[in-house]
């Protein structure tokens, strides 16, 4: 047996945030084959960019699982790009150490949560691809909802668009613009206005 | 109180073993070698413990060589072959060998030699054709395992031999898994060399001991003194040979018995464990295995975790994996079999002795099903 800690065994026996999510903004799944542990990321990213949500499945042992539930403790409620910043070394810290020769458990975690960001970002790019072919061009049929102003966009989640309106000599109808928009690009679509 | 399915590693010493071995580490402590008789008496406890383990396998006294060993035995046969005729320093085995027998073949190679590992069939057993066209002139001796530590699966011993003679090479059987759990005859096999470990079959570590058949000279193991006629030099052993030795009667008594008995309790084990685990599957389940063994694949969760949880309730069993060993790489046993490294990963060895209960088996069937199922609910493989 290996000398596990407390907290360790802790993560093992009760793993925190274990399972899969309905709807994941993203997800990965890595493996190694070699040794044939494997394990899967559910995220769900929130309008301000931080992990709202995070589920893991992992085929490996204790130490392998352990790690993953930590990390899923560790990056829930932090930025993207926090999360990227999480370190091996910052898992094995978290879990209170862990033997040596399992050094590499908490590595696939780092790895599954790489793949998800860039996963996220992925989705989140083409929605941006996609919302910029739209409003390069503002069809007839949707200028008067606009009115006059110009459109730019606010934040992007591969799930919702946001974008402002500013600008323009006539009252915009943010109701019927949303609903195009929505009907265009498949997203939540929220609107704001500046004068 | 643990529960301790792991007899395949090791088991424990039977009393009437350790009684016997007591006075050597107390009051009889003599060198054997000695002139004096304090010492010197002690030749008759030990020739009296070669014919326990020689009517164990089937053999003359003379045919036995006490050694520290399995290791050492598979060691001292596979070398001293090598050395027998410079036109037949070749060695064939296969590939689901212990390590002792394996490290061994790969030095042999590094040694120049021709080496040929033989393949095994998808169900486990050997390949014979591929045992065939692995031998060469150049073959000197051939080694096959008379069951295998992982699987316990029964490899064709008799049968290999004939092949093995046939082609003008020697046999020998690394039988440090079989001995004692089912029978063992070095006549009737055509075995010429066969090693055996005591603490496998309820004696000592330590200790074992290799037969060499009547007429096949190898060249000495360990060079020094002349204990065991110069073969293997070293103060002897005493209190583990004698332990060695009475084990081998107990072996012998308990042999048709309590191996009857160990199969049922293995039968029930594995009918609860396909009852109540979903998925599972037992390595080799239609061939021939030991009686005491069964290695079950619980595909969708690595062993072990598995192993970690039945830990903490006392139950001892072990895995096919050798992530457990921090190497990072599967079973090369159950890899020969074609069974892929995730699945190797799922692997958990069961092994029983005549000590085990059926209230073991049992509390086992109780605790085993619901971790497999905790586990199975974070798998991504479920």
């Amino acid at each position: 047996m290996w000398k596990y800690s407390k907290k360790l065994m802790d993560h093992f026996m009760n793993p925190r945030n274990s399972g899969q999510l309905l709807n994941p903004d993203c997800h990965s799944e890595v493996g190694s084959p070699q040794c044939g542990d494997a394990m899967t990321l559910d995220i769900q990213v929130d309008d301000e960019d931080r992990i709202a949500e995070i589920r893991f499945m992992t085929f490996g042992c204790a130490g392998a699982i352990a790690a993953a539930s930590a990390l899923t403790e560790i990056a829930k409620g932090k930025t993207l790009e926090e999360a990227l910043a999480i370190s091996n070394d910052q898992i094995v810290e978290f879990l209170g150490g862990m033997p040596k020769e399992k050094y590499h458990c908490s590595v696939m975690g780092h790895e599954a949560l790489s793949l998800a960001i860039a996963d996220f970002r992925h989705r989140r790019d083409s929605t941006a691809e996609h919302l910029d072919s739209i409003l390069s061009e503002i069809p007839f049929d949707l200028a008067a909802a606009v009115g006059n102003g110009s459109i730019s966009i606010e934040h992007i989640h591969p799930l919702r668009v946001f974008v402002r309106l500013s600008g323009g000599d006539e009252e915009p109808v943010t109701a019927v613009l949303e609903k195009e928009l929505r009907k265009r690009t498949g997203k939540i679509v929220k609107v704001s206005v500046t004068r | 109180m643990k529960i301790y399915l792991d007899n395949n590693a090791t088991t424990r010493i039977a009393p009437e073993v350790l009684d016997a071995m007591l006075p050597f580490l107390t009051e009889r402590f003599g060198n054997p070698s000695s002139f004096h008789s304090f010492g010197s008496d002690q030749m008759e406890d030990i020739e009296a413990a070669r014919e326990k383990v020689a009517a164990l396998l089937g053999a003359h006294a003379e045919e036995i060589v006490f050694t520290s060993g399995g290791t050492e035995s598979d060691n001292m046969a596979l070398l001293g072959a090598m050395k027998i005729n410079p036109l037949k320093p070749g060695l064939v085995t296969s590939r689901i060998e212990h390590p002792a027998v394996l490290e061994t073949a790969e030095y042999i190679k590094s040694k120049g030699h021709p080496v040929g590992l033989a393949e095994v069939n998808s169900n486990g057993t050997l390949n014979m054709d591929s045992l065939e066209s692995c031998i060469s002139e150049q073959t000197g001796l051939v080694s096959i395992m008379m069951a295998n530590n992982e699987t316990g699966l029964i490899m064709p011993v008799a049968e290999a031999a004939l092949i093995a003679h046939e082609r003008g090479a020697l046999f020998h059987t690394d039988a440090v898994q079989a001995v004692s759990k089912i029978p063992v005859d070095v006549r009737s096999s055509g075995i010429d060399m066969l090693s055996i470990s005591a603490h496998k079959l309820h004696g000592p570590k330590g200790v074992g001991a290799l037969f060499i058949r009547k007429g096949i000279e190898i060249p000495p193991f360990m060079l020094g003194g002349h204990q065991e006629k110069g073969m293997r030099a070293g103060t002897y052993n005493t209190a583990g040979i004698v332990g060695l030795g009475v084990a081998a009667s107990l072996a012998v008594r308990h042999l048709s018995e309590e191996n009857g008995r160990t199969g049922l309790l293995l039968e029930r084990l594995e009918g609860g464990i396909l009852e109540k685990c979903p998925g599972a599957v037992i390595v080799g389940a239609d061939v021939e295995r030991l009686p005491n063994t069964a290695t079950v694949l619980f595909r969708g969760v690595e062993s072990e975790a598995v192993m970690t949880l039945l830990d903490m309730e006392g139950i001892c069993v072990s895995s096919g994996s050798a992530c457990s060993s921090g190497d990072g790489s599967s079973s090369y046993v159950l890899s020969a079999m074609g069974i892929d490294a995730v699945d190797a990963n799922t692997a958990l060895r069961f092994s029983l002795s005549r000590y085990t209960t059926g209230r073991e088996i049992d509390c086992v069937l109780e605790v085993l099903p619901p971790i497999i199922e905790k586990l199975m609910e974070i798998s991504p493989y479920a």
